[in-house]
C-alpha cells in the first residue's frame, strides 16, 4: 500500500492517521533499573527501546589515557520486528548504528572529565516499527543523565520523509516526520539528532536516494521534531527529579 | 485503497504541564539557610539560588542556562560555552551555590571520592607496592604499601620482605575498610589504613548500594560505623557504611583492652589482623546479620536515605514484624512485609 499513490493526496493523512508534522506518542521512564548506573526505556509509537549506562568505571584498556572511552552495545530482539530473525553482532546495519552512537556520544559528553575509565552503554530493542535510530539515541540520552554523566545538552533525534518516491520525481512533495516501518519502505528518509534545542545538527543518517531539492524541506522538519522530542525527554527528566526531591532522597 | 484512522488511545502517562513556578513552593524550605558562607557539612541548601532567577522549579537539566552574569564562577556539573559568560548546567539536578561558586549536584551520579571519606573495597589487582582497590569510583584507588598497618609495630619500616609477602597482607578480592587519604590530578583515590578502625574485613556480609547522591543510598553522616545490640540473642553486630555505597555487616569482635592509644598499637598489631579465616559465628547473629541486610534492602528499594537512624528504625520494626509473625520475616522483606516495616518505620518518624 504506497503511501504515494493517492491516499495521502485526499486528505493530507498518513496511513496511521497522522498529519505530516506530527509525532507518535513519545513515552520514557528512568532509573527503571535501580542496579545500573542509569537506565531508561523509550517507546516512539511501537518502537520500544531499553538503555542501561554503567560507568564510568576502569577497565577494558582504554584507547585515549586522557579521556573515557565510550562503547556502545545493541542488541536487537529477534521477535522485535514483523519477521522473526536472528540479527547477529557483526550485522552492518547494527555495527553502523554502534558507531554513530558512540561518536555522538563522544562528542557530546564530557569524557575529559573521567580519563581512563570506560562509559558502557547497552541497548535492546524491544520492538521495531521506524526510527529505530532515533529511539536509540533518545533512549541513551535518558540513560546518561540518569547516570548523571555530564553532557553539553540532550541530544534528541528523529525521522523525517518525503511523501513521495525517488522515482516520481514529485516536485511538490511535502516533507513527513516521524516514519513508521511501513512509511519507511516506501519513502526516502533520514535521521536527523540536533544538540539540545539548537539546530546543531550532530547526526545526519540517509541511506535512500532523494532528490536534492527535497532534502532542505526534510531536514527542516526533523531538526523541528528533535525540539519536540527534547521537551518530551525534559519533561521525563524533571518529572523524575520531582519524585526524587519530594521523597527527600537527596 | 481507503485511508485508516487508528482511534487515539489513551496517554499511557500522561505527563502534567511543565510549570516552573507554581511548584516551587510546594518544596520543603526549612534548610533554606542563605547566609552565602560554606557550608562545613558538605550538605547544600536547596532553596538558596542565585539572584539572578529568584524562582525556578528545583530540578536544572543539562543544556539549561544557569545563570548569564559574570560574577559567578562555575564548579562541578557546569560548563562555560565558548564565548560566553552564560553558566550551562551538564548534569540533572539541583543547584548548590558556594560564596559565588555555581555548581550543580546531580540527582544520580557515581561515588567521586573526597578527602576523609569512610570507604569499603575489594582488592582488584595487586601491584609490586601497591594494591588497587574497587571504591565504586570512575577509576581503581590505590593502597600503597606505605598506607597500612604493618605488623609489629607502627614504627617498623617497610622492608623488601614486606614487598615479597605483599599478598599475606592483602590479595585479589579481599574486602576492606580504609580512609581517602589523598587524591590524584585524574580524580582517583589514595587510601590509608593506619588506624585500627580500618583495616581488612572478615565475619560478615557484603552489600553493593548507590552511593552519594545516588537518590537514596548511603549519606555522609556523623556516624557510618556503629554497633547494633540485635534481638534473639544475636549478640552485637557491626555496620560499616562505605560512602561509596558498599556496605560491610558483621559479627562484632571486641578488641583486647579495647585501647586504640597510638603507642599500644604495635602490642595489638598481630598477623590476625590480616588473617582472612572467619570466627565462629552462631546461627543467631547470622538471622540477625541477614536481618540487617534485608532491612537496607527494603531502604534501598523504597528509596530512602541509607543512614544510622533510619536502619535502627527499620531493624527495630523488622524485629518487630517478625515477632508477630512467629518468625517468618527473618528473610527477604519484600511485598507485605516489607509494607508494615515501612509503615512502622512511618510511624515513629
Amino acid at each position: 500500500m504506497p503511501l504515494d499513490t493517492s491516499s495521502y493526496s485526499l486528505a493530507l493523512l498518513r496511513l496511521d492517521g497522522r498529519r505530516w508534522n506530527e509525532l507518535r506518542r513519545i513515552t520514557a521512564q528512568i532509573s527503571t533499573m535501580p542496579s545500573a548506573d542509569g537506565s531508561s526505556y523509550l517507546e516512539m509509537g511501537n518502537t520500544k527501546v531499553l538503555c542501561t549506562v554503567t560507568g564510568p568505571c576502569e577497565g577494558g584498556g582504554t584507547r585515549d589515557r586522557d579521556r573515557a572511552d565510550i562503547r556502545v552495545e545493541l542488541a536487537i530482539a529477534g521477535f522485535s520486528g514483523v519477521d522473526r530473525k536472528r540479527v547477529g553482532r557483526g550485522d552492518k546495519r547494527v555495527s553502523e548504528m554502534v558507531s554513530t552512537i558512540q561518536s555522538t556520544f563522544a562528542s557530546t559528553l564530557f569524557t575529559n572529565l573521567y580519563p581512563q575509565s570506560t562509559i558502557h552503554i547497552s541497548l535492546h530493542v524491544l520492538s521495531q516499527d521506524g526510527s529505530l535510530l532515533a529511539a536509540l539515541l533518545n533512549a541513551s540520552t535518558l540513560a546518561l543523565i540518569d547516570a548523571g554523566i555530564p553532557m553539553r545538552d540532550y541530544i534528541t533525534a528523529s525521522t523525517a520523509g518525503s511523501t513521495s518516491s525517488y522515482s516520481s520525481n514529485d516536485e511538490s512533495a511535502d516533507p513527513l516526520l516521524d516514519l513508521n516501518t511501513s512509511e519507511e519502505q516506501e519513502l526516502p528518509f533520514l535521521t536527523v539528532a540536533t544538540l539540545g534545542g539548537s539546530d546543531q545538527v550532530s547526526v545526519l543518517v540517509m541511506e535512500t536516494r532523494v532528490q536534492a531539492g527535497r532534502l532542505e524541506g526534510m531536514l527542516a522538519v526533523g531538526v523541528d521534531g528533535c525540539k519536540q522530542v527534547r521537551e518530551i525527554l525534559d519533561d521525563v527528566v524533571r518529572e523524575h527529579g520531582k519524585e526524587v526531591l519530594k521523597s527527600g532522597r537527596l | 485503497m481507503a485511508i485508516t484512522i487508528l482511534a487515539p488511545a489513551p496517554a499511557a502517562a500522561a505527563l502534567p504541564p511543565r510549570d516552573h513556578v507554581r511548584d516551587s513552593n510546594d518544596d520543603d524550605d526549612s534548610d533554606n539557610s542563605d547566609n552565602g558562607g560554606v557550608n562545613l557539612q558538605g550538605d547544600f541548601d536547596k532553596g538558596s539560588r542565585p539572584a539572578k532567577r529568584a524562582r525556578h522549579t528545583d530540578i536544572i537539566t543539562p543544556g539549561e542556562t544557569v545563570t548569564d552574569d559574570s560574577q559567578w564562577m562555575r564548579g562541578h556539573g557546569t560548563y562555560i560555552a565558548p564565548a560566553s559568560t552564560e553558566i550551562i548546567a551538564t548534569v540533572a539536578g539541583t543547584v548548590q551555590k558556594t560564596n559565588k561558586l555555581l555548581s550543580v549536584r546531580p540527582l544520580r551520579a557515581r561515588y567521586t571520592p573526597e578527602i576523609g571519606d569512610l570507604v569499603v573495597g575489594r582488592i582488584v589487582e595487586v601491584q609490586s607496592k601497591r594494591w588497587r582497590v574497587d571504591v565504586g569510583a570512575p577509576v581503581f584507588a590505590g593502597l600503597p604499601l606505605s598506607a597500612i598497618n604493618l605488623p609489629g609495630g607502627i614504627l617498623r619500616k617497610r622492608t623488601e620482605t614486606d614487598e615479597l609477602q605483599i599478598r599475606t597482607f592483602f590479595s585479589e578480592g579481599d574486602l576492606l575498610v580504609a580512609e581517602v587519604q589523598s587524591l590524584h590530578q585524574d580524580g582517583s583515590a589514595s587510601l590509608h589504613t593506619r588506624s585500627l578502625k580500618f583495616g581488612k574485613l572478615r565475619n560478615g556480609i557484603f552489600m553493593s548500594v548507590s552511593g552519594m547522591g545516588g537518590g537514596g543510598g548511603v549519606v555522609r553522616a556523623k556516624r557510618q560505623v556503629w554497633m547494633i545490640h540485635t534481638a534473639g540473642g544475636g549478640g552485637e553486630v557491626d555496620v560499616i557504611l562505605g560512602v561509596n555505597g558498599y556496605i560491610w555487616i558483621s559479627k562484632h569482635i571486641e578488641a583486647a583492652g579495647g585501647d586504640t592509644a597510638i603507642t599500644r598499637i604495635e602490642e595489638k598489631i598481630s598477623s590476625t589482623v590480616y588473617s582472612s579465616q572467619n570466627d565462629e559465628i552462631s546461627v543467631e547473629t547470622r538471622t540477625e546479620i541477614a536481618r540487617i541486610g534485608s532491612v537496607i534492602q527494603l531502604l534501598v528499594q523504597e528509596g530512602v536515605k541509607i543512614e544510622e537512624e533510619t536502619i535502627s528504625k527499620a531493624y527495630e520494626a523488622a524485629v518487630g514484624v517478625a515477632s508477630l509473625n512467629q518468625g517468618e520475616g527473618s528473610g527477604y522483606l519484600g511485598g507485605e512485609l516489607g509494607r508494615i516495616v515501612m509503615a512502622d518505620v512511618g510511624k515513629s518518624s
